[in-house]
């Protein structure tokens, strides 16, 4: 075994009911590196992770550190050995201070009491070693998001850790909050701490990695050394096909040129999540909104729904200005299909029938103030046929059904409404294939009806092969479209890690 | 400013213009012998006060504190009645009691996951109703008042000097609760169990456990609050503190203590316990119906409360705006 | 799933078997009109106001102040009536006014409820002890008499086809609480905000109206029960009604209604308000003093929600295993 290992899980297998999402695995952490793990959405990075940190068991395989075999069955374990995870959610305390939230739990005691002299003492050694901008005694409540990051960071270092693992640590900073993380792991890769970096910005893990490893479909895809993490390299192997553009992961875009529905101009909110977005779409268009998690994508198509409200701009419909509310948008033709499904597209406790029901009580026929029971259980049986939802009961809890059909009855509620716009947030995160094949068809069907249909999208796949025009959005604005010609996922992914933006003129 | 400064600097406002107030008003208030006795009815309330301080950091509650002063104080009845044990027999008899009855509630909140203000809203009933259970009644089963007079308990009723037992113990309950709450790690745990659950989960907190021992400090002090009581109206009733909840959930929160849990100190409650003491007492000597103290006090209550929203709403949103304004280190 | 709705089956069970239990322990005492007719007179307040608080209870929130507010409606009415020298005008300004304070004190609740984000039960606890003092105001602390006029003492005490009018009334506001909840728009409403608030904003529901309805309608059943009160008392004084939040509340909890919103039927609250005055009436039988009913209540309280809570973290539990699985099969 090489001095220099850390971490190496060796083989590591995983299945859930008998689905195998980890097969033989193998992940090797350096001292003093910072590794980044990649890999799409459901390659198997968050369980590999779990699996290190003992909130999941493995099936088989195992897991060296320092070069002998190490059991990790609960966080605690993990963190006897040295690791230590910054957890994506923080999870600081913010009334207390920050050497108080760096010794939570194992606070140096003099006589029963807390020392906070000494606790204090310990956290200013800490910062100075690490050279962190942090006071000991500052309360954390008065810290920005990115400060906070850092306490949990020093916390995490302060149980003597050799290994921290990142998970998405930028998702929630500003560029600039991003820069000084940067020159922290920067600092702590010098001191020898480990880093396991995840993340879905391509060009943070250029800039930061000296090794990278690939997961696809649950196994290795590749192990790149720093001067081979390159680019195109690591999307080819991502994404597990060449850049071909003439092969058939591609998708033809077109231009449409029927009337323009929607129109939106200098669109602008006010913490900067989006600014300046200005885009048409015409009659019976597919639009694809593509990007980054956290590139604004979710808080555009929110404003432009009007649940959040937006700074400045303007956004017109069949060229009459539109104000900002829920309720008005649904009443000129607006849907709208959450990214939240659980928390925001429906309600549980409720059945099909009232959660379709739910938008369309202006159309539902009524007995004086009484609603139709039979008028609405028709529309829903209506809807039932229409889309396929399974049970076909319309007396069904809808928190009881599975994903594909819970999403299902969340579009259903548009369908039985004369829609214009549809607007879809992940329409199909978390659902299996085949209820996604039918979401698609559905999606098609409308947009054949003359629907302007929004697609948000991280599923590049899903992405490409759904939309008739993609607008690709990086850090708040809309940086590149695609209207023509065959489009492939490296294109878009590549336009979304800002890897093409000279292109943009 | 310290968030925490100005609201603490706010609460003393109050107090001071309060004060000031009736000093302009009555020429009764501001004297030794009335700061002293608002001291003294700030007393009870107080020290139940420091306990409901702990379970509303954790972001809890407790209803039930005015029903389990009643099941302390008649027991301690009976014992007085039926037993020849010795006075400080029945004190810890009382204080074993207002401990049992907290753990009761704790064992609620935590283990059957409750809502907090349901689960003390029922164990108040439970309370008040065991209290009319073992009450003492005469030959015709009427509920009676049980006088206890025994001069080494009555004594605790009592002052020494100018300044009577029940302020001492406030005061030495208040240091003892702020040394607790700042200085050991369950009072550090208090706050992480009430900021963020889940964090404190990862830092090896045991959450039910700090919830449980929360309440049982509440049931702690509402033992001593009941003795203080008992002690110097020299008797009990089934009645006792009957809704006497109010007052150290109301010292709390004009004392800073934030119900979503995470804010709040011992200092705190013990100004809103001077508050809501001062404000009583005023009312009295202006020979106001006692009736406009409730009205008064409720709406400083929802006053406090919805500024309080406010400003740490505010608060919140600037924080955030200023963690993306400057950025780390530079 | 073990999902047949049991508590559905089980109402009228339980309800039988706990009438045949104190049928069997007081054979000549229970089973007689008299006595049922007297049990149901006894539940009619709580019995109204339950039908209102309902609303509160099915978005999410609580209202622990009806108690209190029932008791000031029931002050309001009688001290107008005596202003107006017990005439029928009297009567009849003075429930309107009973009801304009239950609105407004909804109005009030709902409005900083919604407004200010801060918890129901605070704003409510305060609100109680305001409430209270205005009738000690009001009443001076004194009972207030209240024997005449006819118009007034009917309501209480009248009795049509051998059961009394309060029976009625509480019947008429069931039924006006069930169409609402269960027929019109609006009740489905109060349903998805109380069962998933994002969500019904995202159906553009206006979430923060339906919040404020709610707690308007419950303070116009609290006033309509604080009229009934006084007018089957024929008296008032500060302390009417006081602790009716408890009654109210356990009735609730009993009939099925979650306290954590999205849940219940008023069916399920009249069958808990009726199974209290079983409980209260059988516990008087069995002559246990009413001051000790509590320690009943309050277990029955910790037994219901209790239930209620685990029963939702294990179906917390079984989605969150459900979506576990999902996602990993979409990983495959």
């Amino acid at each position: 075994m090489n001095e220099n290992v850390i971490l190496e899980a060796k083989g590591i297998c995983k299945s859930f009911s008998g689905v195998p999402v980890l097969h033989q695995v193998d992940f090797l952490v350096r001292k003093g590196e910072v590794h980044a793990l990649m890999g799409e959405n459901g390659a198997g990075k968050s369980t590999l992770i779990k699996i290190l940190t003992g909130v999941y068991t493995k099936d088989s395989g195992s897991v060296f550190w320092e070069g002998k075999e190490a059991v990790i069955n609960s966080y605690k374990d993990c963190q006897r050995l040295g690791m230590a995870c910054i957890y994506q959610e923080l999870s600081v305390i913010p009334p207390l201070t920050v050497a108080q939230n760096v010794f939570l739990g194992r606070e140096p005691r003099k006589l029963g009491l807390i020392d906070h002299k000494k606790m204090n003492e310990m956290t200013r050694e800490l910062i100075e070693k690490y050279d962190f901008p942090l006071e000991p005694t500052a309360l954390v409540s008065n810290l920005g998001i990115g400060l906070r990051q850092l306490v949990e960071i020093l916390k995490g270092l302060s149980c003597d850790s050799r290994l921290l693992i990142m998970d998405e640590p930028t998702a929630s900073l500003s560029g600039k909050e991003a820069e000084s993380l940067f020159s922290i792991i920067d600092t702590l890769r010098k001191k020898g701490v480990s880093i396991i970096y995840i993340s879905h910005r391509l060009e943070e893990v250029y800039k930061l990695s000296d090794r990278l490893t690939v997961l696809r479909d649950g196994k290795n895809a590749a192990v790149l050394n720093h001067d081979e993490i390159e680019p195109r390299k690591v999307i080819e192997t991502m994404i597990g096909k060449v850049m071909d553009e003439s092969a058939g992961n591609g998708n033809e875009m077109r231009k449409n040129s029927n009337e323009v529905v929607l129109e939106v101009q200098n669109l602008s909110d006010e913490t900067g999540c989006f600014h300046n977005i200005c885009f048409k779409a015409h009659k019976g268009e597919i639009l694809g909104l593509g990007g980054l998690i956290g590139a604004g994508r979710t808080e555009l198509v929110r404003a432009i729904y009007g649940i959040d409200h937006y700074r400045e701009g303007t956004i017109f419909l069949n060229g009459e200005k539109l104000y900002p509310s829920p309720k008005r948008s649904i009443r000129a033709g607006f849907g709208f299909v959450p990214e939240d499904r659980r928390g925001q597209g429906f309600i549980p406790l409720l059945s099909v029938n009232k959660n379709i029901a739910l938008t369309n009580y202006d159309r539902i026929k009524k007995n004086g103030l009484a609603v139709s029971d039979k008028a609405e259980l028709e529309m829903c049986r209506e809807a039932i046929a229409q889309i396929d939802i399974r049970p076909a009961d319309p007396e069904k809890q809808v928190g009881l059904m599975s994903g594909g059909n819970q999403q299902k009855v969340v579009l259903g509620k548009w369908l039985m409404r004369d829609l214009k716009v549809l607007i879809v947030d992940e329409p199909t995160a978390g659902i299996d294939v085949g209820a996604k094949g039918e979401i698609y068809g559905i999606l098609e069907e409308l947009a054949k009806n003359g629907v302007v249909v929004i697609l948000v999208s991280s599923d590049l796949e899903e992405l490409i092969r759904v939309s008739h025009r993609i607008l690709v959005m990086r850090k708040g604005s809309i940086i590149r479209e695609f209207d023509n010609g065959v489009v492939t996922q490296s294109m878009v992914l590549e336009a979304a890690s800002g890897l093409m933006e000279k292109e943009v003129s | 400013m310290k968030q925490t400064t100005i609201r603490r600097l706010i609460s003393l406002g109050m107090l001071g213009a309060l004060v000031l107030l009736f000093s302009c008003m009555s020429s009764y208030y501001l004297n030794g012998d009335n700061l002293l006795e608002i001291l003294r009815d700030a007393s009870v309330a107080g020290i139940i006060g420091v306990g409901v301080t702990y379970v509303i950091i954790t972001a809890g509650i407790d209803l039930s504190t005015g029903s389990c002063m009643a099941l302390v104080g008649m027991t301690m009845a009976n014992v007085y009645r039926y037993t020849l044990l010795p006075i400080w027999m029945m004190l810890l008899i009382g204080i074993l009691v207002g401990l049992a009855a907290g753990l009761f509630n704790g064992l609620v909140v935590a283990k059957l996951h409750l809502p907090e203000f349901i689960a003390t809203l029922a164990t108040m009933g439970i309370f008040r109703a065991l209290t009319y259970a073992i009450a003492i009644r005469d030959e015709g089963g009427v509920i009676t008042s049980q006088a206890m007079t025994y001069s080494s308990f009555v004594k605790w009723g009592g002052a020494v000097g100018k300044i009577h037992y029940v302020s001492i113990a406030f005061v030495i309950v208040v240091i003892l609760g702020q040394l607790i709450l700042k200085k050991t790690r369950f009072g550090t745990n208090l706050y992480a169990v009430g900021a963020n659950k889940k964090a404190a989960e990862l830092s090896g907190i045991n959450i039910s456990k700090t919830q449980i021992i929360a309440y049982m400090v509440v049931g702690l002090c509402s033992a001593i609050g009941a003795i203080f009581t008992t002690a110097r109206i020299q008797s009990t009733t089934a009645l006792l503190g009957n809704g006497f909840e109010f007052d150290p959930i109301a010292a709390a929160v004009v004392g800073g203590v934030s119900l979503s849990g995470g804010y709040g100190d011992i200092v705190g409650t013990f100004i809103g316990a001077l508050f809501m003491s001062a404000l009583d007492n005023g009312v009295l000597k202006l020979q106001m119906n006692t009736a406009y103290q409730y009205v008064i006090k409720g709406a400083i209550i929802i006053l406090v409360v919805m500024f309080d929203a406010w400003y740490n709403g505010r608060m919140e949103k600037l924080a955030v705006e200023k963690g993306r304004k400057e950025a780390v280190g530079s | 799933m073990r999902g047949i709705n049991i508590s559905k089956f089980s109402k009228p069970v339980i309800l039988a078997v706990f009438m045949l239990v104190l049928t069997v322990l007081r054979p000549s005492s229970f089973l007689t009109v008299g006595n049922l007719s007297n049990v149901l007179w006894s539940i009619s307040v709580y019995g109204i106001m339950v039908c209102g608080t309902i609303f509160v209870f099915l978005i999410g929130g609580i209202d622990l102040s009806i108690g209190s507010l029932c008791g000031l409606c029931a002050v309001t009415v009688v001290k107008i009536i005596r202003y107006f020298e017990y005439s029928d005008t009297g009567v009849v300004l003075g429930i309107l006014a009973a009801l304009t304070v239950g609105i407004l004190a909804g109005l009030i609740h709902g409005a900083i409820i919604t407004r200010f984000r801060v918890p129901a039960f605070l704003i409510t606890f305060a609100t109680q002890i305001i409430f209270l003092g205005l009738s000690m105001i009001l009443t001076n602390n004194k009972i207030l008499s209240c024997l005449q006029p006819e118009l007034f003492t009917d309501i209480g005490m009248k009795k049509i086809f051998s059961f009394p009018v309060p029976i009625y009334i509480m019947l008429l506001i069931a039924l006006i609480s069930w169409f609402i909840l269960r027929k019109t728009a609006l009740g489905r409403y109060v349903y998805a905000v109380g069962g998933n608030r994002p969500a019904s904003r995202l159906s553009g529901i206006s979430d923060t109206k339906i919040m404020i309805l709610a707690y308007v309608f419950s303070g116009f059943t609290t006033a309509i029960g604080g009229v009934v009160l006084a007018s089957m008392t024929q008296q008032c004084m500060a302390t009417t009604g006081s602790g009716y939040e408890t009654e109210v509340i356990t009735a609730a909890v009993i009939g099925g209604v979650s306290l954590l919103g999205g849940e219940g039927t008023v069916s399920g609250a009249l069958f808990g308000a009726i199974l209290i005055g079983l409980l209260n009436n059988g516990l008087n039988l069995l002559s246990v003093p009413s001051t000790e009913h509590g320690l009943v209540k309050g277990i029955v309280i910790i037994i219901a929600v209790g239930f209620d809570a685990l029963q939702h973290q294990e179906k917390f539990k079984n989605w969150l295993n459900q979506f576990k699985m999902k996602k990993t099969q979409e990983a495959a």
